[in-house]
């Protein structure tokens, strides 16, 4: 706690939390939305065509698509590690705050497994496997768990009275 | 006009609900707020990047049958946008932030219309793997990316810049 405590107090988290600056909370929790859009956009994208709607779109090409949802990924993981320093007590104390991690843990792990099932010879490329629709379900069903869980962190536990996060 | 009808939301069951008389409310429309920008920008984002030539092995007809969930996820942050609105309409209407955002958004509207208007769309469809989109296809692609990362923008400084939340 003492620790949390003074991440909370350092320059930096001051700088994002109170300085007032355009580049500090307000950019930062703009480019958190970016990376959102981007890796549960694209997955959104993958896991429908793995569903079976746009059956005629070509599944291999889809690959390229792993790249920029990482690069997502990682907007997300250095602009949240700003926002929960800036409030770090509150945020790492918040049962909500750490079930959003741990969601968007097991959502990468079935990314991941997606990736593997889809693009490891062999692959027929146009029937599914069984195992890749379940993942595909899994997937949104996980990225919908991390969004709503990210959202409710400014309306219950100890992070609901932080400034800004409305 | 957007003052009357303002009133008149305003005065809506709706509005009563968005303002905390169904307390869940905001925060759920939030929520799929934020799923319904993933959706419209997940699906059109990649109808982009593909017109601009990243993954060129896509063909360009069959990718458009994603297209509906785009169109699903814009119509969910319409509605929870119209909830947002009407819970309290006076922080928006004077807002230029709001208004930007906006602006923004018929703009990407525009531009989807000089899309499917100037038979553009029924060339791209035409477009198999590995082959390039027209150059004003590509053009249409880029302003789309930049408009909704604007609208994405605008939105997101409404409590910094707006004074609105």
């Amino acid at each position: 706690m003492d620790l949390l405590r003074a991440v909370e107090a350092s320059h930096f988290s001051e700088w994002v939390r109170e300085s007032g600056s355009i580049w500090s909370y307000p950019t930062i929790i703009f480019l958190h939305s970016v990376g959102l859009a981007i890796i549960v956009g694209l997955s959104t994208a993958i896991d429908l065509r793995v569903l079976g709607f746009a059956p005629d779109l070509p599944v291999a090409p889809m690959e390229k698509l792993f790249p920029i949802m990482w690069a997502g990924f990682w907007v997300n993981a250095v602009s949240g590690v700003f926002l929960a320093a800036a409030d770090a007590p509150a945020m790492m104390t918040s049962w909500l705050f750490l079930l959003k991690m741990a969601i968007i843990g097991f959502a990468l792990v079935t990314m991941v497994s997606l990736r593997r099932e889809l693009f490891r010879p062999p692959t027929s490329g146009r029937v599914m496997s069984g195992t890749a629709k379940a993942l595909a379900v899994t997937s949104l069903l996980l990225w919908t768990g991390a969004i709503t869980a990210g959202r409710l962190t400014a309306y219950l536990g100890p992070s609901a009275e932080i400034k800004g996060v409305h | 006009m957007v003052r009357s009808l303002s009133i008149w939301l305003h005065g809506t069951n709706l509005s009563w609900a968005a303002r905390g008389g169904l307390p869940w409310l905001w925060p759920l429309c939030e929520t799929l707020h934020f799923i319904g920008m993933a959706m419209l920008i997940g699906i059109v984002g990649l109808l982009d990047l593909r017109m601009l030539g990243l993954l060129k092995g896509l063909p360009l007809r069959p990718l458009q049958r994603l297209l509906p969930w785009g169109v699903a996820g814009f119509v969910i942050n319409l509605l929870t946008g119209i909830t947002f609105y009407s819970g309290d309409p006076f922080q928006y209407i004077d807002n230029n932030v709001f208004w930007l955002k906006m602006g923004f958004i018929a703009l990407a509207g525009v531009n989807v219309l000089l899309f499917y208007a100037t038979g553009l769309s029924d060339r791209v469809n035409q477009v198999g793997a590995g082959e390039r989109v027209p150059g004003a296809a590509r053009a249409v692609a880029a302003a789309s990316l930049l408009l909704w990362l604007g609208v994405i923008y605008w939105g997101r400084m409404l409590p910094f810049l707006g004074g609105a939340f």
